[in-house]
């Protein structure tokens, strides 16, 4: 058996990766946001409000208890019976973002609720309200007790990603499959486009890394690190 | 000694049996009339009866797999499946990576649009339009070779399936797609009023059937056999009249009565004309 590697794939294969990184930064930018608005629901949500805690839950429930395929399908398959037509991007982001939002919210709850109680009881003590002791005491610590989880579920999107191929996207996936259905040349296009991802996925690994030693905070030190 | 022979023989026939030949024929089951599943779960279409019925001609079994269309050739390469059976057009790409039968149909491509869209063929295939076709087919290969390669930038949008394509085209969400003939027409008889066909474009295209290179389990000249025995008894025009130019219902209502004479009483003959005949009278 022959490899056979051709230079003409790369404008291509290099387009699919464009949109692949578009999709995986918007919908885990988009995701975060929704996660720490999900996951303060769920830890602090009481009293009046306790309805919220009701709707963040399901929410988590719902989407993590699905595949991402079956929200993908249904969201670019089934919404247009109700009229509503999603453009193949569109529907990729959004399946994307609903879904990882779920597991960030269970990564930033975790985070939440590893920093110390004690640490709301003095925040209120010298006159901070609820809101501000999330904003300016929980929630800086938190987010950086979150960095570890969330770049795992960053390298994790950015391969989960690939499915939006299967709506018409031509991510770097979809570029893939279509230079295989065209030159049978299987092997070698998914040797290419496994490096590209490898590629991302060590560039995201270090990236991360720097900034949560950028962001290490003394005496905040994560278990089983120095 | 003569319970002795018979032994011997009632152990060789079963040992025959068991060991008879296997075929597996993969197929994208998505695309009537060549194949489609049933509304029982029926795996039909022209391609795989005449694949049922080549392989009781030949003596041999088969075992139909469902795959994606592009999915077919690599796996016949890596020898995962031995035939694929799929509306193949026989071009050169794919003949320097399989070996085909000779042609069994000729079609052209075809353009579809929403009746109510306003477009043809010219309007339908402009710069700017979104132009669906299913990876790995001729079709998909005419929008890159014809229209995207010569400057015309229609945004070809690539499914894994035929049906989905034609979803997104009653879903408004793309202009026009392309496919071959008689799919197309199936399309239309599906959805009248709300599909047209708005062309055809004369590529001329031959389907085969296709092994793996230098066919190696010797399957072709079986198949070709078995296509000149179909063609000679008038099996194979049977089944043309029977599976194009209907609705689907009436065909898997007839294949549904039919089938058995193939598979229990295992006359291919005897079914091809059934099939034809029921069809017929379903159709009054």
């Amino acid at each position: 058996m022959t490899l056979v590697f051709r230079w003409a794939w790369l404008p291509r294969l290099t387009q699919g990766l464009a949109l692949t990184l578009e999709l995986t930064a918007l919908s885990m930018a988009l995701g975060a946001v929704l996660g720490v608005m999900l996951a303060l629901a769920r830890v602090y949500a009481k009293g009046p409000l306790l309805p919220f805690y009701g709707l963040a839950s399901a929410y988590v429930h719902f989407f993590r208890g699905t595949p991402l395929l079956v929200q993908l399908m249904a969201l670019y398959y089934g919404l247009p019976s109700l009229g509503i037509k999603l453009h193949p991007f569109t529907a990729g982001l959004l399946a994307l973002t609903l879904n990882t939002a779920a597991y960030q919210a269970e990564y930033f709850r975790g985070a939440i609720q590893s920093v110390k109680s004690g640490q709301m009881l003095a925040a209120r003590a010298l006159g901070l309200t609820r809101l501000q002791a999330i904003r300016y005491v929980i929630l800086p610590q938190a987010l950086r007790l979150a960095i570890p989880p969330w770049s795992n579920e960053l390298v994790y999107m950015l391969k989960g990603s690939a499915v939006v191929y299967l709506v018409g996207v031509l991510d770097l996936m979809g570029q893939a499959k279509t230079i295989a259905a065209r030159e049978f040349r299987n092997f070698e296009v998914y040797i290419v486009v496994a490096l590209f991802y490898l590629a991302l996925v060590f560039v995201f690994t270090v990236v991360l890394r720097w900034v949560e030693r950028r962001t290490h905070i003394p005496g905040l030190a994560l278990p089983g690190r120095a | 000694m003569r319970n002795m022979g018979v032994a011997v023989a009632v152990v060789l026939l079963c040992w025959a049996g068991l060991a008879a030949e296997k075929f597996i024929v993969g197929s994208d089951i998505a695309w009537p009339p060549f194949e489609w599943v049933s509304a029982k779960g029926d795996y039909l279409g022209f391609d795989l009866d005449v694949m049922r019925m080549i392989a009781v001609l030949e003596g041999y079994e088969i075992e139909i797999q469902a795959i994606a269309f592009d999915s077919i050739i690599p796996a016949v390469i890596a020898g995962q499946i031995d035939i694929g059976a799929s509306g193949f057009t026989i071009t050169a790409e794919r003949a320097q990576v399989v070996d085909f039968s000779s042609p069994y149909w000729v079609s052209d491509q075809m353009v579809l649009v929403r009746a109510d869209s306003g477009l043809n063929i010219i309007t339908a295939l402009m710069p700017g339009k979104k132009v669906g076709a299913q990876r790995g087919t001729t079709g998909a290969f005419w929008v890159e070779d014809n229209l995207i390669a010569q400057g015309v930038a229609v945004e070809l949008v690539l499914y894994e399936t035929y049906p989905e394509a034609i979803m997104d085209l009653l879903a408004g969400r793309i202009h026009a797609v392309i496919q071959d003939q008689a799919p197309s027409e199936q399309a239309v008889r599906q959805y009248p009023g709300q599909l047209l066909i708005a062309g055809i474009i004369k590529t001329y295209e031959e389907f085969g059937f296709l092994v793996a290179k230098g066919d190696p389990k010797k399957i072709l000249p079986r198949i070709e056999r078995g296509m000149q025995k179909l063609r000679e008894t008038g099996a194979w025009d049977n089944l043309v009249s029977a599976y194009f130019g209907n609705p689907l219902e009436v065909i898997e209502a007839a294949w549904e009565a039919c089938i058995s004479i193939l598979t229990v009483e295992r006359d291919p003959v005897r079914y091809a004309a059934c099939l034809a005949a029921k069809v017929q009278e379903l159709r009054k």
